[in-house]
C-alpha cells in the first residue's frame, strides 16, 4: 500500500489527536469517531438519535432494552440479524412487531462496531429547539400597521369635525357681531351661499383649481381602467406560509421536483401532499416552522409522535396565484420544452423569494441575468406579445437535432422554399417566435 | 334650531366619510376587476380552476372543492403502439408490502402480505442500453437532466449521499451509492416507485420509463464503464431476460 507524504502527515495528526483523547479519557477511551461514522452510514438511513423515524430513536436504548428485560447481548445480535435474535430472545421478538417494516440485516458489523456505534449515540445531547421572539415581534409590527389606518382616519374624522364646528362658531359670532353693531344681518344666507359669493369674488382662481381638479380626475380614472386586469404584485394569503428561498435555495430543490407537471402539461402543477412528505417526513423543522409544517402532516394525515400514517388526510386550499381569463390559452409544456425558456423569465428569482409566491412586477423581472427585458405589465397580453416579438427561437431547439419536430418541419420549409423570406427574418440577426407565427391571434385564443 | 341641524348634519356627513374611507381596504386575495368575468371564467372544466362560480351561476357544493383530481383506481392511460414502450409503461405489477400502509401511507392501494421488495430482487431492467455510442450517450445525458432534477438535492450529484439537503444539514441519512453497489436493478426501481425508509414514494412525479432510466444512470454513477460495449454488459442480454419476465 502507498502512501503520500501528505497521507502520512494526517495520518499522524489523527495518531496525534488520538493519542490526546485517550490521554483525557483513560480507561473509557474507544473510538466514538468511528461509531459516529459508523451511524451516518449504516444506520441515520432510518434511525435518528432522538426521534422515532423510519426505525425508533436510538438514545439509551441499550438501557431500554435491559429495563425490557432482554438478554445480556440480544441488541448486538439484533443489529447483526435482527431474524437470529428474535428466535433467541422473547424480547427481541416483541421488538419485531414494534415497526411495520423490517431492519436490514448488517452481518459485517463486528461487536466492538456495534458497541462504539451505541456509546456514540448515548454521548449525543439534544439541542434544544428555542422558541423564536422574532414571531411575536413581526406579529405585533403587522398589527401596528394595520391598525395605524385606522389611527388617520380617525384623526380625518376629528378634523372634519373641528373645521364644521369651527365653522358654526364662526357664523354664531358673525351673526352677534351684527347684532351688537345694529346692522342687519342676512340670517337668510346660507352656506353654499355664503361660498358662491366667495367663489365669484375669486373667480380666477376658483376656475384654475377647478381645472386642475377636473383634469386630475379624469387622468386617475384613465390610469385606473388601466390597471384593471392588471395583476402585478398580487400576492395572495396562503394557507401555509411557503418560503421558496428555503426550498428552491438553501436546500437546492430543482423547480421541476415539486411543479413536475411543467414538462408534461399545460399547468406547472401544484405539488400534492406526498411530494412535500419526502423531505418533512423527517424534517419537523424548529421555532415557528413547527406550526407550518405541522399543517402539511394533518393534511397528509402523518402522526409525528407515532411516525405512523393514519389515512386521516384532508386538502390543502392554496390560493391561485398567476390566474389567466379562460378566453387565453397558455402551455408551460410549450414553453419550457420547445421554446427553452427558463423558468425566472416569468416567475423571477424564487431562489429569493422569501414570502409567498407572487406575481412578479416586470421591473424584478428584468433585473434577472439572461431575461428578456420587456416593458408592459407582468400577465398582460402586451407582455407576452413583446416577448414574442423579442425571443429569438434559434435559442430553443430550432436547430437542433432531435428536437421539436414542429420548428425542425417549419426550419426545413423555410430553408426549401424561397429564400428571400429566410432572408428577410435573418435581416436582424435572429428568428423570433413571432416571424414564426408567435403572433397570430388563435395561438393563443380561440 | 336650524344650527343644532346643521352641526348635526356636519357630525352625519364625518361619520359616513369614516365609514366609507375605512372600508377602502382591498381584499389581499382578490386579483382585482376584471373587464368582462363571463370571458374569464368558463364552465369547462380545467385544473385549478374554482368551480364554486361559473358566469352568473354559484354552486355552493363546488366551492373551494379540488378540480385537479386523481385518475379513477386501476385506469391506464394510452400509451402508443410501440410494444417495448407500452410494456414498460403498463403498471408495475409488483404491490407494495403491507407495512407501506403506515410508513408511506399507502391507504389507497392494493397491498401484499409477501416482502415484496426481497422478491423486487429477481426483476431485471426491462430498458435495453442504445448500443449506438451517441445514442447511449445522449441516453445518459437523458438521466442525467432526470437524476437532477429528482434525486440530486439529497443524494448529490455524484451519488455520493452530499446532496444540498445534506451539506446543509437539513436532512440525515441518505446513503452513499458506492456502498450499495449489490443492490439490483429491481429493488432501485422499487425504491424509487415505493419509496424506502425515509424515502418517499416517486411514483406520481416520475413514470416507470423515467425511473428506470434514472436506475440505468445510478449504474453508470457507480460505475463510469457501466454501459460501454466493451465491457461485460451485454444490453442484448437485458432485453431477453425482459421478455422472459413479462
Amino acid at each position: 500500500m502507498k502512501i503520500s507524504s501528505s497521507q502520512m502527515f494526517r495520518n499522524f495528526n489523527k495518531w496525534c489527536l488520538g493519542l490526546a483523547t485517550a490521554l483525557f479519557m483513560t480507561g473509557t477511551f474507544n473510538s466514538h469517531a468511528q461509531g459516529g461514522d459508523l451511524f451516518k452510514a449504516k444506520c441515520a438511513t432510518c434511525h435518528q438519535v432522538f426521534k422515532d423515524g423510519t426505525g425508533p430513536k436510538l438514545y439509551q436504548v441499550r438501557t431500554k432494552w435491559e429495563e425490557g428485560g432482554a438478554k445480556e447481548g440480544s441488541i448486538i445480535q439484533w443489529v447483526q440479524n435482527w431474524e437470529v435474535a428474535a428466535a433467541n430472545d422473547p424480547y427481541a421478538l416483541q421488538v419485531s412487531k414494534v415497526k411495520a417494516s423490517a431492519m436490514n440485516a448488517f452481518p459485517t458489523l463486528t461487536e466492538e462496531q456495534v458497541i462504539s456505534i451505541l456509546d456514540w449515540v448515548d454521548e449525543q445531547e439534544e439541542t434544544v429547539a428555542t422558541a423564536s421572539i422574532a414571531r411575536g415581534a413581526a406579529a405585533s409590527d403587522v398589527e401596528e400597521e394595520s391598525s395605524l389606518g385606522w389611527v388617520w382616519i380617525i384623526i380625518g374624522a376629528m378634523f372634519v369635525v373641528i373645521i364644521l364646528s369651527v365653522g358654526g362658531v364662526r357664523r354664531q359670532l358673525k351673526n352677534a357681531e351684527a347684532e351688537a353693531s345694529g346692522s342687519e344681518f342676512d340670517a337668510s344666507m346660507s352656506y353654499s351661499d355664503e361660498f358662491k359669493l366667495w367663489a365669484w369674488k375669486n373667480r380666477k382662481y376658483v376656475g384654475l383649481g377647478g381645472l386642475i381638479v377636473v383634469v386630475s380626475i379624469v387622468v386617475t380614472l384613465f390610469l385606473g381602467l388601466y390597471s384593471i386586469g392588471v395583476v402585478e404584485g398580487y400576492q395572495p394569503s396562503q394557507p401555509i406560509n411557503y418560503p421558496h428561498s428555503v426550498h428552491a435555495g438553501e436546500a437546492g430543490i430543482d423547480c421541476r421536483y415539486c411543479h413536475n407537471s411543467v414538462t408534461e402539461s399545460k399547468s406547472a402543477g401544484i405539488p400534492s401532499v406526498n411530494v412535500c412528505m419526502n423531505c418533512h417526513k423527517q424534517i419537523a423543522g424548529t421555532g415557528e416552522q413547527v406550526a407550518e409544517i405541522q399543517k402539511i402532516y394533518d393534511a397528509a394525515g402523518w402522526d409525528p409522535e407515532a411516525g405512523v400514517y393514519t389515512g386521516k388526510t384532508q386538502p390543502i386550499v392554496w390560493n391561485k396565484v398567476h390566474v389567466l381569463p379562460d378566453h387565453v390559452y397558455f402551455n408551460h409544456r410549450q414553453h419550457v420544452n420547445v421554446g427553452g425558456v427558463d423558468c425566472k423569465q416569468c416567475h423571477g428569482d424564487m431562489t429569493q423569494q422569501m414570502e409567498t409566491a407572487m406575481v412578479m412586477p416586470v421591473e424584478e423581472l428584468n433585473k434577472i441575468e439572461g431575461n428578456v427585458t420587456l416593458s408592459k405589465p407582468t400577465m398582460t397580453m402586451g407582455w407576452c406579445i413583446e416577448c414574442h416579438h423579442e425571443k429569438e427561437v434559434a435559442m430553443g431547439p430550432l436547430y437542433k437535432e432531435g428536437g421539436s419536430e414542429y420548428y425542425n418541419e417549419i426550419h426545413r420549409r423555410l430553408m426549401s422554399g424561397d429564400k428571400s423570406l429566410y432572408s428577410q427574418y435573418l435581416e436582424d440577426g435572429k428568428v423570433t417566435v413571432e416571424e414564426l407565427g408567435g403572433w397570430e391571434c388563435a395561438k393563443c385564443h380561440y | 334650531m336650524k344650527m343644532k341641524f346643521r352641526i348635526l348634519g356636519g357630525l352625519a356627513i364625518a361619520a359616513a366619510t369614516t365609514v366609507i374611507l375605512g372600508s377602502c381596504t382591498a381584499d389581499p386575495d382578490s386579483a382585482g376587476l376584471e373587464y368582462m368575468p363571463d370571458m374569464y371564467r368558463s364552465p369547462a372544466i380545467e385544473p385549478y380552476v374554482d368551480y364554486g362560480q361559473v358566469r352568473e351561476t354559484e354552486n355552493v357544493d363546488m366551492k373551494m372543492s379540488l378540480s385537479a383530481m386523481t385518475p379513477p383506481f386501476g385506469s391506464v392511460p394510452y400509451y402508443g403502439t410501440d410494444s417495448l414502450e407500452v410494456a414498460l409503461m403498463l403498471p408495475y405489477h409488483r404491490k407494495a408490502n403491507i407495512a407501506f400502509r403506515q410508513t408511506h401511507g399507502m391507504f389507497d392501494d392494493e397491498l401484499s402480505l409477501d416482502d415484496t421488495y426481497k422478491m423486487a430482487a429477481a426483476d431485471n431492467n426491462p430498458m435495453p442500453l442504445p448500443t449506438d455510442e451517441d445514442a447511449l450517450k445522449s441516453f445518459f445525458a437523458n438521466g442525467k437532466v432526470l437524476f437532477e432534477n429528482n434525486c440530486s438535492h439529497c443524494h448529490g450529484v455524484k451519488g455520493n449521499g452530499q446532496g444540498e439537503m445534506m451539506v446543509t444539514g437539513k436532512f440525515a441519512g441518505v446513503p452513499d451509492y458506492a456502498n450499495l453497489t449489490d443492490l439490483s436493478d429491481g429493488q432501485m426501481f422499487y425504491s424509487i416507485y415505493y419509496g424506502k425508509g425515509s424515502m418517499g414514494a416517486h411514483r406520481s412525479i416520475i413514470n416507470k420509463k423515467e425511473i428506470w432510466t434514472i436506475v440505468h444512470y445510478i449504474k453508470k454513477l457507480q460505475d463510469s464503464d457501466y454501459g460501454s460495449p466493451n465491457t461485460g454488459v451485454d444490453s442484448q442480454e437485458v432485453a431477453e431476460v425482459t421478455e422472459d419476465d413479462q
